[in-house]
């Protein structure tokens, strides 16, 4: 009999599936436009690591931070409204899918440059372990992140300073177009960090067993004081960088391929549980939040003067 | 002395290129007190790394390239340049090696394969990478060093270089001078290796390239790693990370103020903000100019007089190239607008 | 003789061909050359296409090292912001070392970024913002409007012996325009008049000039001819087409999608007001976007930016036809 908290991490996982599926479906009507990165296939590692999460902890994800954003506890409707740029959004529409913020639940932002977001994340352990408690900071980036300066310069001062910082890896094997082989010879994201010594572990990310296990080691390592630490999850990224990517950079996977390395139905076979009735929960939380969505109007255009400053 | 392949030519070569940067820096020091006013702004000595820059560039062939940071006085010298213009340079004279127009900083001789140098800490690595892509796909067989800090090693630039290096196997040897020190922070105050007791070398293992630690006060030993790295470079095995301990003798540069201020050389940071007066004393017994001299002797490669010999005709040339210096015209004014393009 | 090709094919062409025409150009960046079909690496081969990995810093700074080793990289980095994460590289070290060395080495290298995709891309992907890098001894800004324009200043950004930023705008992308065959290089610092008006001279940069030229048939229609000058290059800058223009009409609205500081507008009205003083009859006025990020939603967006109306507005309130807002 699978546990309340195995079904949590499917319910999690089905949530960001049918979502994440949605909005790609809406691009192509363009209710939701510009540039939209999806993580369907990813959904282990967001929900592996951020159902473990505190509200007051500090999470930043990249571009593709759809999953992380929910996973962390951002309501359904306000990313949908995001998402179609309404002001009922998580950020009234002014940032859209590579800018979700949700401060309540410690979602302190998705960002559009890579590796733009790691010293944002020391910074804010930094602030955390000032303050005394045990909250820590989680940043999620992907293997292409790695071979930039910044991810260095920032492993360096987080092992120098031992900041409660749980550097996340989502490593799909692919930066934009190219694979992993084209960036470096080093294969494995966590022998790039090698020469410092900080504590790490691969896993397989599409086990979300295996991500909220190792990850909760860490993160209790981390509020007792501990860090950095690095969790490197290799993953798969189903569709594209981009919603139009054509993908001609790479083969599609076969779906027996695909079968075999699904989150969710891997967790689902492992539990003996069959997905419909998940499936049909999550497609009419997605169906509430997409209508929800819609009925929120646009921000008025003097918002874009309101914001510029802090006031 | 002949397992490593040197002759003892090539040794008193050495010797005496280790001596006339010890003498040229002396004279750049000197400056400040002689004549002051007449070098203005910033200067970076490299008294105490001879034996590692002579030691390297005994390494290579004439048709290799380097390039260096603001601490470049020592490469060009060993290569040859005409101390008379680097000391004008310095001076910011006409008949300075870049018409004074970059200063102490900003040397460079490209005839000899000296490219330039970078002010920005770091900067100047991936410059030397871009060099080193360039001799590969010359097809000569060409190697490109880089000379840096240990400070530079925490620049992203640094990182992005070297992992580009190693997958396109590109022919640049990585030479991090590591002096300890970062201006006036110490290298464990700010680098995660070196916190740990563990050799920046150690940084190489990110990079799936080798990464070798060498007494940088040992001008035969960085020679043989420096060898050793360029081979590999030039046979199309690729980059090798070589960390070279120094310790330099002055302090980082001379004092930043504005006009009105004397811009001397203070003491070694090591006194200054650390005091530690035994830290710079056990350096400079462990000078590796007179060190290296005196194991010549020993080893009867030269004798005393003959060292004696080497530092007289290296007093000389720097004297006459600080009177060259202070003789030469500065450049007109309106020179200052040429040269922004091409 | 010319085809038809869309702006961005026209930027590839110019690289293919000089390319092909000079052994020493060399073209590199993220995402390019990563399968054996490419057509620029079955063309020029594994030495002189290469794909980096995400790493802007080494990418530009071994563009100049390359450059002064003798060879002229063509660096593709996709956006003009991901120039920022090496920001030193391009204006404190690519455009210094010419003049450092008095002449020893030149940096021939061309950065080629787009720009200007308000299409939802959001905050950190839209912006307009070429004017951070005029005024920077030793760096030419280049931003070509039409496809044969592309072709010809991309010819020219490789040939060029100084390290240019090759600003490229996105929502250009797909523009079609009729490109010469073969070689074709137009000179920097050379403006084109792309409509001649002897009521008000507009000055518009990148997508701005459709919007201006569109502006212009509007305002025709109520007997205002506008001339209308797409600078071309910011660096150098053609300043003596625009004052002779301005001289004849004695009005100047010139419309820029950077931010109105931030923007070369700024810099053309200083030097029209400085330089031109005499012949004008009016303020000059600047159509920019608005002080803001460009956000994401639909209707703020364009809210932002400059459009149509707000260029004939512009030109009405220097024809005195409407009150100059505050």
């Amino acid at each position: 009999m699978p546990t309340e908290e195995e079904l949590g991490l499917l319910r999690a996982m089905w949530r960001i599936r049918v979502f994440e599926e949605r909005v790609g479906a809406l691009t192509r009507t363009n209710e939701v436009h510009g540039l939209v990165h999806l993580s369907v296939g990813q959904e282990g590692v967001a929900v592996g690591v951020c159902g473990a999460l505190r509200d007051d902890d500090a999470v930043y994800g990249n571009h593709r931070a759809h999953g992380h954003a929910i996973a962390k506890g951002a309501p359904l409707a306000s990313v949908m409204a995001e998402l179609m740029g309404r002001e009922g959004g998580l950020c009234r529409g002014m940032g859209g899918s590579m800018h979700l913020v949700d401060v309540a639940h410690g979602f302190l932002g998705a960002t559009g440059v890579v590796g733009g977001n790691v010293p944002l994340a020391l910074g804010s352990a930094l602030a955390l372990s000032l303050q005394g408690g045990d909250q820590v900071a989680v940043v999620f980036f992907g293997d292409g992140a790695v071979q930039s300066g910044i991810f260095v310069e920032s492993v360096n001062l987080a092992t120098l300073w031992k900041l409660p910082v749980i550097l996340v890896c989502e490593n799909n094997g692919f930066a934009e177009f190219t694979p992993r082989s084209a960036h470096t010879n080093v294969e494995r994201v966590s022998d790039v960090v090698s020469p410092y010594g900080i504590e790490r572990e691969t896993v397989d990310g599409n086990d979300v067993v295996a991500v909220r296990t190792t990850f909760e080691r860490f993160l209790a390592k981390a509020r007792a004081g501990g860090g950095p630490f690095l969790l490197e999850c290799l993953t798969h990224r189903l569709r594209g960088h981009y919603e139009g990517d054509p993908q001609h950079y790479r083969q599609a996977l076969a779906d027996e391929e695909w079968q075999q390395l699904d989150p969710i139905l891997r967790l689902q076979r492992r539990l003996g549980v069959e997905g419909e009735k998940l499936e049909a929960e999550a497609r009419a939380e997605v169906d509430a939040a997409e209508r929800a969505a819609r009925e929120s109007p646009f921000p008025p255009p003097s918002l874009t003067a309101e914001l510029v400053y802090a006031r | 002395m002949s397992e490593h392949g040197l002759s003892n030519e090539r040794l008193i070569w050495m010797l005496t290129q280790m001596t006339r940067i010890r003498e040229f820096e002396e004279r750049v020091k000197g400056t400040f007190e002689a004549h002051p006013g007449v070098i203005r702004g910033h200067t970076h000595l490299a008294d105490g790394a001879e034996a590692s820059i002579v030691g390297a560039l005994a390494a290579l062939r004439p048709d290799d390239q380097l390039l260096a940071t603001y601490r470049c006085h020592g490469y060009p010298i060993a290569l040859g340049t005409d101390t008379k213009a680097m000391m004008a340079e310095i001076y910011g004279r006409k008949d300075g090696l870049c018409g004074g127009y970059g200063g102490s900083m900003h040397l460079a001789d490209v005839s000899r394969g000296f490219l330039g140098t970078s002010g920005i800490v770091g900067q100047g690595i991936p410059h030397a990478t871009g060099a080193g892509y360039a001799a590969q796909i010359r097809h000569k067989g060409q190697v490109v060093l880089s000379f840096f800090g240990d400070g530079a090693a925490k620049q992203g630039a640094f990182h992005e270089s070297l992992n580009i290096a190693s997958l396109w196997k590109l022919p640049v040897v990585y030479v991090m001078e590591n002096n300890n020190y970062n201006v006036v922070t110490r290298v464990e105050q700010e680098d995660a290796n070196a916190a740990a007791g563990e050799p920046l070398a150690v940084k190489a293992k990110g990079y799936s390239m080798p990464g070798v630690t060498v007494d940088g006060g040992d001008p035969v030993a960085v020679y043989e790693v420096v060898s050793e790295a360029v081979e590999r470079a030039r046979s199309g095995g690729g980059p090798t990370l070589v960390e070279s301990l120094v310790y330099r003798l002055s302090a980082h540069g001379n004092i930043i103020a504005p006009p009105g201020v004397p811009l001397h050389y203070p003491e070694h940071e090591a006194i200054t903000v650390f005091g530690d007066k035994e830290e710079y004393e056990a350096a400079l017994r462990g000078d590796p100019v007179p060190r290296f001299r005196a194991r010549l002797v020993t080893d009867g490669v030269v004798s005393s007089e003959q060292a004696d010999a080497i530092a007289e005709a290296a007093r000389a040339e720097m004297e006459a190239a600080v009177e060259f210096g202070l003789a030469s015209p500065f450049p007109a004014a309106e020179e200052a607008v040429k040269y922004v393009y091409a | 003789m010319a085809h038809e090709l869309p702006y961005i094919a026209a930027i590839g062409e110019a690289i293919a061909e000089e390319m092909a025409r000079d052994e020493s150009v060399l073209y590199f960046g993220q995402n390019i050359a990563t399968h054996e079909d490419d057509p620029f690496l079955k063309q020029f081969g594994a030495d002189r296409v290469r794909v980096t990995p995400i790493s802007e810093t080494a990418e530009i700074g071994m563009a100049v090292g390359t450059a002064i080793a003798g060879y002229r990289p063509v660096v593709e980095l996709y956006m003009a912001e991901f120039m920022l994460v090496a920001m030193d590289q391009v204006v404190n070290e690519a455009n210094r070392f010419h003049y450092m060395s008095k002449g020893q080495v030149k940096v021939p290298l061309v950065l080629k970024a787009g720009y200007g995709f308000t299409c939802g891309w959001a905050g950190q992907h839209t912006g307009t913002i070429y004017s951070m890098f005029m005024g920077v001894p030793g760096l030419k800004v280049v931003v070509p409007s039409t496809a044969a324009d592309a072709k010809g200043l991309m010819t020219t950004a490789i040939r060029d012996d100084n390290p240019v930023c090759y600003f490229h705008h996105y929502l250009l992308t797909l523009e079609h325009g009729e490109v010469p065959d073969g070689e074709y290089a137009i000179p920097f610092g050379k403006a084109d008049v792309r409509r001649a008006g002897g009521d008000v001279t507009v000055v518009a940069i990148g997508w701005c000039v459709d919007r201006a030229l569109n502006a212009a048939e509007q305002l025709a229609a109520s007997g205002i001819e506008a001339e209308v000058i797409d600078p071309r290059t910011l660096a150098p800058l053609d300043m003596d087409t625009i004052l002779k223009s301005v001289a004849k009409t004695g009005r100047l609205v010139v419309v820029d999608q950077s931010t109105r500081h931030g923007s070369a507008a700024a810099v053309i009205a200083a030097e029209v007001a400085s330089e031109g003083f005499g012949s004008l009859k009016a303020p000059v006025k600047l159509v920019t976007a608005l002080d803001a990020t460009v956000p994401y939603s639909a209707p703020m967006e364009e809210y932002l930016l400059p459009n149509e109306t707000k260029v004939v507005e512009a030109v009405q309130q220097v024809l005195g036809n409407a009150p100059v807002a505050a």
